[in-house]
Parts: structure tokens; C-alpha cells; sequence
């Protein structure tokens, strides 16, 4: 059976063409929407500094629905709940593999994340 | 361990090219496990190739994880993207020290840490990768957010003595319902203290309203008071609350009250004895539940006996006094309040100007602020109008900062900010000793030739008769 995803925007927090260490200090993210499990549309915007708030509004009125990125304060982690926006965090690797791999496995990234000695907050949005 | 020590340890453990899960034998081995900054190499391709027990309790990733990773997916500082002392070093090839950031650990925590960083090289002397410690810094910041609080309540900052006296009496004043009198000169921060008093009490819910009664003429000051009721006077078209009523469960703030007239002073009076008024038009009183602070910089007493100021309501509203200090007498507090203006406007214009020089500064120390700390904010205001980065210099100060008492002669700034400290010394010194010179050089610790050899070098100019003569003629 064809796994379909609904129609989504997903932010990808990216520093030279990986995803960006650190959300809470990333200066671009890169804007895919996806249709049917497809990407219809890819743009790249810069993130101004500010405050947790500032940042969370920024993706919220572009519409984005979940945030891939790298770590992620627990704060700006709850400002961005707030908000409404899913955040897969610690995902590490190439802006175009995670893509992949998110379009084929959804929010789990398998093999892209890095597991913690203590437990992680991974998947905010459960 | 000294930083540049460890990174020396790190170099021999490096050379001795030990594979990266061997079990841990060498002397240099067991230092870097038991020490507890954070240690870890990386090779030329930014992977890591050793990470140390410390690391992983400070970043909460196993070096099972670490190792072969790039670094900054593992390390996830603050730093990684745009001020990487690690990369800084392999360009160079110099070693860095003590740069100040934060990791994300694996929990999501921000840990403050300090970073060092120098390059590993093969026995040829070519550059095989590099090595970075990292200290936790949480227990340090933790300790300053500590002293720092001592230094805070709500919006006030403050190191001086006379403002512990102030912060240490205000949460019993907050938590009072009694009057309170704020007493201090122009720019002393009145209405952030009656701000800071309403926060503090059990009203902070309601609302603080603040008014300033040396702004509005009498009759417009009344109404805005109490209110009227439509028809009141020509133009009255529908009831308007007044100030009491908006203040209605919260703080109402009198700013200026020595400005009052006598017959308003006789109304407000009356309120702060029966809780009650008429707004303006009314044949009714209406029950107030306000607190009042009221605020002035006029000598109220002195008021009072001059007969311009109503005696009754003198005592009325001077129930609990609060007197605040002109930043002159409390100039150990310019740093402080410099660096939290520094914050708010890097805060409001998303600049990052991070702080002013110690020559500016000086500058800043040595000036005597007639317009108290809203002067000062005035003038950190202006330097971030013409500073974009960095720090802030002598150069973006107001003139009347800079040329005061300033030689014309192309010295540096450091030299000027020296000179417009010595000058001010001088000059309080000698103000505060009725220009006598022997009893101002004494203050200073200075020999009374050596003070006549500044006074001329800097062009002070003195009275014809100094306070020794002076003191002889009433003698």
C-alpha cells in the first residue's frame, strides 16, 4: 500500500546545504511544500535574530507546518509548540538526504538522528 | 589545568595515534578522562576522533556516537555557524582561547561554556586536524544570575549603597497600603520606582496609572482626576472617567505633585482621607480604591513652610518616603545601567553592539549627569543611532561629553578620557573643599604643589579668594 502524506510546508533549518547545528541561532531555513508526498515548491529564507517568539512567528506566518532541525533549546522548543509547529530536532546530515528521507519515512528519520545518553526530546509534537 | 596546558596534553595523545576504541592505557589518556572539561579532536575532514568522558556528560552524547561525526552535529554550539574558534585555528594555525558561547545538550538545556581551540600537527609539522576543550560554565552563571539579583528589583539596577537601602525597604513598601512619597531629581528613575512598587504589591494586577500634575493646567488637571459627568461644561458631551477611576484595584502614580494648586491640593486631600470624590458635574460621590504614590523633585517640606504646599496633605502623602540618590552620588552604578540600556536597545533595533570601551566608559564615569540616569539613557540611545557593531567609543559620545575640559591636541582617547577624569577629581575635590587647595590636596592624596601644577596644566579656573581666606574672613 502507497504511503500518502497530507499536504504539508516543512521548514529544514540549513547552513551550507546540512542541517544547521543550532535553531535557536540558524540564520536561514529552507521552505518545501509538499503535496501528495511530493514537493511542489522549495525556497530558501533568512531568519532575522530575535526573540524565541519572533523566530516562531516568523515560520508560523509563512505557514509552516514542522520544523526539521538540528538541536533546539527546550524554551524556543516551546515557543514553537505554541505556535502551532511540529519540531523533528537533532537531526543531523545533507539538506537533500534528510528531505529523502522525511518524504519516504515521515517524521522519523531513521539514521539521521543522533541518540542521546539521557533521553532526548526528539519528537516534540507526540 | 590551564586551557593551553590540557591542549598540549591532547597534542602528545594525539601523536602517539592510538586507534580511537583502544581501551585506555597512557598516562596522557587517563588525564584527559578524568579532568572535567570537555575535550575532543577532530581530523582534517571536521570528524571527530577522540571525545573525552566529560564531553559526554556536558553534551549527553556517547563517544560511541561522537566519534566519526562532524563536529558541530555533536558539539551544537551557538558558536558553529558563524564563530567557530575551531576553524578560526585551523586557518591560522594559532591556538584561541576562552571564547564564550552555549551548547544545546542532548535534553535541550542552553549550557554556558567556554571554548579553547589550537591545531594537531604530524611530526613534519603539517596540520592533521585540531582539538577543542570546553568548560561548563552553568555553576559560574548560575553564581552571577545570584549576584546579579542582588543588584536587581524589577526594572531598578543598582550596585550603590544608598539603592540597597532603597531595594531592600521596597517589597515591604509594595506590600503596604499606605501612600508613598518618591523624593528625587529629574531623570532619577521616579516613575520606574512607583512602577517597580505596584509590581511588587498585591495590586500588580490592577492597572497603574501614571500622571504627570506639573503637565496640565489646573482645570484640565481636575477633570482628568476625577472625571466629569456630560453637561459638566460646554463640550461634555458623555461621561469621561477619571484617572481615580481608571486606577480602580491598581496604582494611580502623581507625578510632580508640588506642582498642584492649593485648591486642587484641597480635593486631593480629601480623597486620600475619605476615599471618596465627585467628578466634575456630580452631585454624588463616587468610592475610590486606589493606591497613591505621588512623586516630586521640589524640596516638599521647605514647600510646606514657605505656606505653598498644604501642611495636611504634606503629612498625608508623606507616609512612606522613598529618596533616590542623583546618579552622581551613585556612579558605580553607570557600568550597570550602561550594559542594561546596552541590552534593551540591542533588544528593540536587533543590533549587537556589545557594550562600551573602557575609554568610553571612563568618559561616561567622569561626566556629572544633571539629568541623571534618563540623561544616560539618552546617551546610549544616541551612540547606538551612530555605532553599528562592536563596541561602543569615545567617538560616538555627545560632544558635551567629549570637548568639556578636552585639549585640542590630536591626543588619543585614552589620554582624553584620562585627562576628563582627572579634571572632574579635580574639580569635585576642590567644590566639595570650599576651593580650599590644602584641604582638596589632602582629599586627593596629593602633594599641594602637585595639585596647583594640575590645576594649571588642566586650566582650571579658580576664585580670586580660596576657602582658607574665606574662612579667615569670618573668623
Amino acid at each position: 500500500m502507497e504511503l500518502s502524506l497530507p499536504d504539508e510546508i516543512i521548514a529544514f533549518a540549513v547552513w551550507n546545504n546540512r542541517i544547521a547545528p543550532v535553531f535557536d541561532v540558524a540564520h536561514r531555513v529552507c521552505i518545501v511544500n509538499v503535496e501528495s508526498g511530493r514537493v511542489i515548491g522549495e525556497r530558501e529564507i533568512s531568519l532575522e535574530k530575535g526573540t524565541n517568539s519572533q523566530r516562531a512567528l516568523r515560520l508560523a506566518e509563512l505557514g509552516v507546518h514542522t520544523l526539521v532541525c538540528g538541536a533546539i533549546s527546550r524554551q524556543l522548543l516551546a515557543t514553537m509548540k505554541a505556535y502551532g509547529i511540529d519540531v523533528v530536532s537533532s537531526v543531523a546530515g545533507e539538506c537533500d538526504e534528510v528531505l529523502q528521507a522525511y518524504l519516504t519515512g515521515g517524521v522519523e528519520l531513521q539514521g539521521f538522528s543522533i541518540p542521546a545518553l539521557r533521553r532526548s526530546h526528539r519528537k516534540s509534537s507526540e | 589545568m590551564p586551557n593551553s596546558q590540557l591542549l598540549y596534553w591532547i597534542a602528545v595523545a594525539t601523536k602517539m595515534k592510538k586507534k580511537v576504541h583502544s581501551v585506555i592505557t597512557t598516562p596522557t589518556e587517563i588525564i584527559l578522562e578524568s579532568i572535567s572539561d570537555g575535550v575532543f579532536t577532530i581530523d582534517s575532514q571536521w570528524h571527530i576522533t577522540s571525545f573525552n568522558r566529560a564531553a559526554e556528560e556536558i553534551t549527553g552524547i556517547s563517544r560511541k556516537e561522537a566519534i566519526g561525526r562532524g563536529c558541530c552535529d555533536v558539539f551544537r554550539s551557538s558558536m558553529c555557524e558563524t564563530e567557530c574558534s575551531l576553524k578560526r585555528s585551523m586557518e591560522t594555525g594559532k591556538p584561541y582561547i576562552g571564547k564564550s558561547g552555549y551548547i544545546i545538550d542532548a535534553d535541550g538545556e542552553r549550557i554556558p561554556i567556554s571554548v579553547s581551540t589550537a591545531v594537531l600537527r604530524d611530526a613534519k609539522g603539517r596540520v592533521i586536524g585540531g582539538a577543542e576543550t570546553f568548560r561548563d560554565l552553568s555553576d559560574v552563571e548560575a553564581l552571577r544570575r545570584e549576584l546579579e539579583g542582588r543588584f536587581r528589583v524589577g526594572d531598578l539596577v543598582s550596585r550603590s549603597p544608598l539603592m540597597q537601602k532603597v531595594f531592600e525597604a521596597l517589597p515591604a513598601i509594595a506590600a503596604s497600603p499606605s501612600t508613598v512619597l518618591i523624593l528625587g531629581d529629574t531623570g532619577t528613575g521616579k516613575e520606574v520606582v512607583a512602577k517597580t512598587i505596584h509590581s511588587l504589591s498585591p495590586r500588580q494586577k490592577g492597572p497603574f496609572i501614571a500622571v504627570n500634575c506639573g503637565a496640565l493646567p489646573d482645570t484640565l488637571l481636575e477633570s482628568e482626576l476625577f472625571g466629569y459627568k456630560k453637561g459638566a461644561f460646554t463640550g461634555a458631551h458623555k461621561d469621561k472617567p477619571g484617572r481615580f477611576a481608571m486606577a480602580s484595584g491598581g496604582t494611580l502614580f502623581l507625578d510632580e505633585i508640588g506642582e498642584v494648586s492649593s485648591a486642587l491640593q484641597v480635593r486631593l486631600l480629601r480623597v486620600l482621607q475619605e476615599r471618596t470624590y465627585e467628578p466634575l458635574g456630580s452631585t454624588r460621590s463616587e468610592a475610590t480604591d486606589v493606591r497613591v504614590i505621588a512623586a516630586t523633585k521640589t524640596d516638599l517640606a521647605q514647600q510646606t513652610r514657605k505656606g505653598l504646599f498644604r501642611e495636611d496633605l504634606y503629612y498625608r502623602i508623606n507616609v512612606v518616603r522613598v529618596e533616590l540618590p542623583p546618579l552622581r552620588k551613585r556612579k558605580e552604578d553607570i557600568p550597570l545601567l550602561v550594559q542594561k540600556f546596552v541590552d534593551r536597545f540591542n533588544r528593540l533595533q536587533r543590533k549587537t553592539i556589545q557594550g562600551f570601551s573602557a575609554e568610553a566608559l571612563s568618559l561616561l564615569m567622569a561626566h556629572d549627569w544633571p539629568g541623571n540616569v534618563r540623561e544616560l539613557e539618552n546617551v546610549v540611545e544616541r551612540a547606538f543611532v551612530i555605532c553599528n557593531e562592536g563596541f561602543v567609543e569615545i567617538a560616538h559620545l555627545p560632544e558635551e561629553l567629549t570637548t568639556r575640559g578636552v585639549s585640542k591636541r590630536g591626543s588619543s582617547h585614552l589620554e582624553d578620557a584620562h585627562h576628563m577624569i582627572d579634571l572632574q577629581s579635580l574639580r569635585v575635590a576642590l567644590d566639595r573643599n570650599n576651593f580650599n587647595r590644602e584641604a582638596a590636596a589632602k582629599e586627593l592624596g596629593i602633594h599641594k604643589t602637585t595639585l596647583f601644577r594640575r590645576i594649571k596644566k588642566l586650566g582650571i579656573e579658580l576664585p580670586k579668594r580660596d576657602g582658607r581666606s574665606r574662612r579667615r574672613t569670618k573668623q
